[in-house]
């Protein structure tokens, strides 16, 4: 039932997830997915609202754990680890796992102390100057300290919107994660903020193993090596980018890429 | 029917929102509007008004209470040959010391002296003692000569104020004209405390009773509030146990506050039998009565904070504590300040509680401690507006308008902590 094109199960895999099922309660929310996220690339999960591709990303960091109704069953390992496992430490997994969030969520803290929060929690710099290193470091990859390095310590929250999400991946990538997970990352900001993060995205890809959910097939189209598309909480196809824009093999795939639903 | 020829001629004739019909219905709704808005400020200005009036009423009856009827006295301690020295008038037992020396008579036959005999005999019978204290605060007075201004007797102050005998009003006009009596500011009711006459009095024993039994109180209420609040948003599981509790503290927050002062009476007056009056079991009692306003204030504003801060702080590893203490505390403890300041107004002026457990006693020195016999603001209030003595009804005003500084202190720091705290996310 679910169609994976070849090549995409490599022993590299940096997330090798194996028959991954959630609930809320009594509802399947995610029914038997098992995909291999590669490292190198970026992998976008695409499909109609309400498939389930945000909630499996939330399995990655284990970010359903927050909601008490929700349980997660099957295999995810990074690196041969079982994340889901309840010996699995979740802090250190979200320290190695990063995410951004669809809705800019800046702490309503100076910018410095946003970036510095993760590092310092973490114990990562023992040095006001370390710390600094890594917050201009951090700005810098997520091409946001040109605009802000003369106001580190004006509030995160008096930045425009697509500037807030930079700095939300700038927190994420303060942390050093191997991962990140991005939940529809654009979707509430204009195009020239958009075509920022998107341009973002590429510069990062290969340095860190980037997953983004994404409703739009153009940025999908446009930011990823990989796709999978999800379909009432089932991974229809799974294959590379441009097979599944130009070379769907299912018929589900090939009508929700016409735009015929969803 | 419905042929395009009938929704032409329709349409041609009139559209539907430009009919006199339309037009009376929009007349009636901005009516309407308009009698509310009316209604409104009608409102507003009736709470002004009331407002006004009772703190104009307040303030003019107790701008009187912070005067009082005083007759100047000029004493040459050397003449008089009242003895003492630095070491003997700040020792403990100098008031007792000067008491034995004569003092009382000095200042008994200066006043006649000086005033005339029926004039010294309407001197406040504890004239002396302000003497004393001016002695014992400044030693040095003893080598000299000074003028007081010497509290006259509650029946010559009533007389001055126009009331009270004919005798009284009589002698009272006699010597403000030959300038020998006159209405002073009277500090000293700031510092002194309770007593007898009204021309005695002082606030200061029940203020600093009310800031004794606030400061144990808010130690106890503030933060075992806050960890409820936090523990019951963050931490619960959310099942029969914690709806029962959640329901428990509502009512809490709605028990009648002599229920309170029952429970002071019974439970912590049984533990610490010889505590009767003290500001530690008043403020025990208070805040059992604040806590669940600080619990539910604080679960509302722990619940304001934006679940995509605590997103956030989750994904890049704050462990559950971290989220709590970096980011949700912060952000929600203005409302908690909120909260507990509503709280704790509510128990500054609270009487019938501290009624039960004895702070209504009469405590005519200000408490020295935690433990020591205390009255609280309201209470004192309460007591003076009981007596008969005219005197008091003025001193009962004053007593008012220092609670209400109290309050508007109290209020105005929280506010300042507030927008200190706040933050916009």
């Amino acid at each position: 039932m679910t169609v994976i094109h070849p090549n995409m199960n490599d022993e590299s895999a940096k997330i090798r997830a194996r028959d991954v099922c959630v609930f809320y309660g009594e509802k399947k929310a995610i029914d038997n997915v098992s995909i291999d996220i590669s490292p190198d690339y970026v992998t976008a999960f695409i499909g109609p609202s309400g498939c389930g591709k945000s909630t499996f990303l939330r399995c990655f960091n284990r970010m359903n754990d927050t909601i008490g109704a929700a349980r997660v069953t099957g295999r995810i390992e990074l690196e041969g680890e079982n994340i889901l496992d309840n010996t699995m430490d979740v802090v250190q997994l979200r320290a190695r796992v990063g995410m951004v969030f669809q809705k800019p969520n800046p702490f309503p803290k100076s910018i410095y102390e946003n970036i510095a929060y993760g590092p310092k929690i973490h114990g990562l710099a023992d040095k006001k100057a370390d710390l600094d290193v890594i917050v201009e470091r951090s700005l810098t990859r997520a091409g946001l300290w040109d605009e802000v390095k003369d106001r580190l310590d004006d509030s995160g929250t008096a930045l425009s919107g697509g500037q807030q999400q930079r700095l939300c991946i700038a927190r994420a990538i303060a942390v050093d994660p191997e991962v990140i997970l991005m939940d529809e990352p654009a979707s509430a900001l204009d195009p020239i903020a958009t075509a920022k993060i998107e341009e973002l995205i590429d510069e990062l890809s290969g340095r860190y193993a980037i997953v983004i959910v994404t409703h739009s097939m153009q940025q999908a189209a446009r930011v990823s090596q990989r796709t999978a598309f999800f379909h009432l909480g089932k991974m229809v196809e799974y294959g590379p980018t441009s097979e599944i824009f130009t070379n769907p093999i299912e018929e589900r795939t090939k009508d929700y890429i016409t735009g015929r639903y969803g | 029917m419905n042929s395009p020829a009938t929704t032409a001629a329709g349409s041609a004739a009139i559209a539907p929102t430009r009919t006199p019909a339309f037009e009376a219905r929009l007349a009636k709704r901005y009516r309407a509007e308009r009698n509310f808005r009316l209604m409104g400020l009608g409102a507003v200005i009736f709470s002004v008004a009331v407002l006004v009036f009772l703190l104009g009423n307040m303030l003019v009856n107790g701008i009187a209470g912070f005067q009082r009827a005083e007759m100047p006295v000029t004493i040459n301690f050397v003449e008089a040959g009242v003895e003492g020295d630095a070491v003997s008038l700040t020792a403990p037992t100098a008031l007792q010391t000067l008491e034995m020396g004569g003092l009382p008579d000095v200042v008994e036959f200066y006043a006649e002296a000086q005033l005339g005999e029926d004039a010294a005999r309407e001197l406040s019978p504890d004239a002396w003692r302000d003497v004393a204290a001016a002695l014992m605060a400044d030693p040095a007075l003893i080598a000299g000569t000074r003028t007081f201004q010497l509290a006259a007797s509650s029946n010559l102050a009533t007389g001055l104020a126009g009331e009270g005998s004919p005798e009284m009003q009589a002698l009272a006009n006699r010597l403000v004209s030959e300038g020998k009596l006159a209405k002073n500011w009277d500090w000293g009711f700031l510092a002194r405390s309770d007593a007898t006459s009204p021309q005695a009095v002082g606030i200061w024993g029940a203020l600093k009773g009310s800031i004794l039994t606030m400061l144990v109180t808010l130690v106890l209420a503030f933060p075992v509030g806050v960890l409820s609040a936090l523990y019951l948003e963050e931490y619960a599981p959310k099942n029969r146990w914690t709806d029962i509790i959640e329901v428990s503290i509502n009512n809490l927050a709605a028990v009648p506050s002599i229920i309170f002062g029952l429970l002071g009476l019974a439970v912590f007056l049984a533990i610490f039998p010889n505590m009767r009056s003290a500001p530690l079991i008043g403020g025990m009692t208070l805040a059992l009565m604040t806590m669940p306003v600080i619990v539910i204030s604080g679960r509302n504003a722990i619940k304001a904070v934006p679940p995509s801060i605590r997103d956030g702080a989750l994904a890049v590893g704050a462990s559950p504590v971290q989220v709590v203490f970096h980011h949700v505390l912060p952000l929600a403890l203005p409302g908690m300040l909120t909260g507990t300041i509503i709280g704790m107004a509510r128990a500054l002026g609270e009487t019938a509680p501290l009624l039960m457990i004895g702070m209504r006693a009469f405590v005519a020195t200000p408490p020295d401690g935690f433990t020591s016999p205390a009255t609280v603001l309201p209470v004192q209030i309460f007591l003076w507006s009981d007596e008969i003595n005219r005197g008091f009804v003025e001193r009962t005003s004053a007593a008012i308008i220092v609670l209400l500084a109290f309050l508007l202190l109290m209020n105005g720091l929280a506010i300042y902590l507030r927008n200190k705290f706040e933050k916009s996310w």
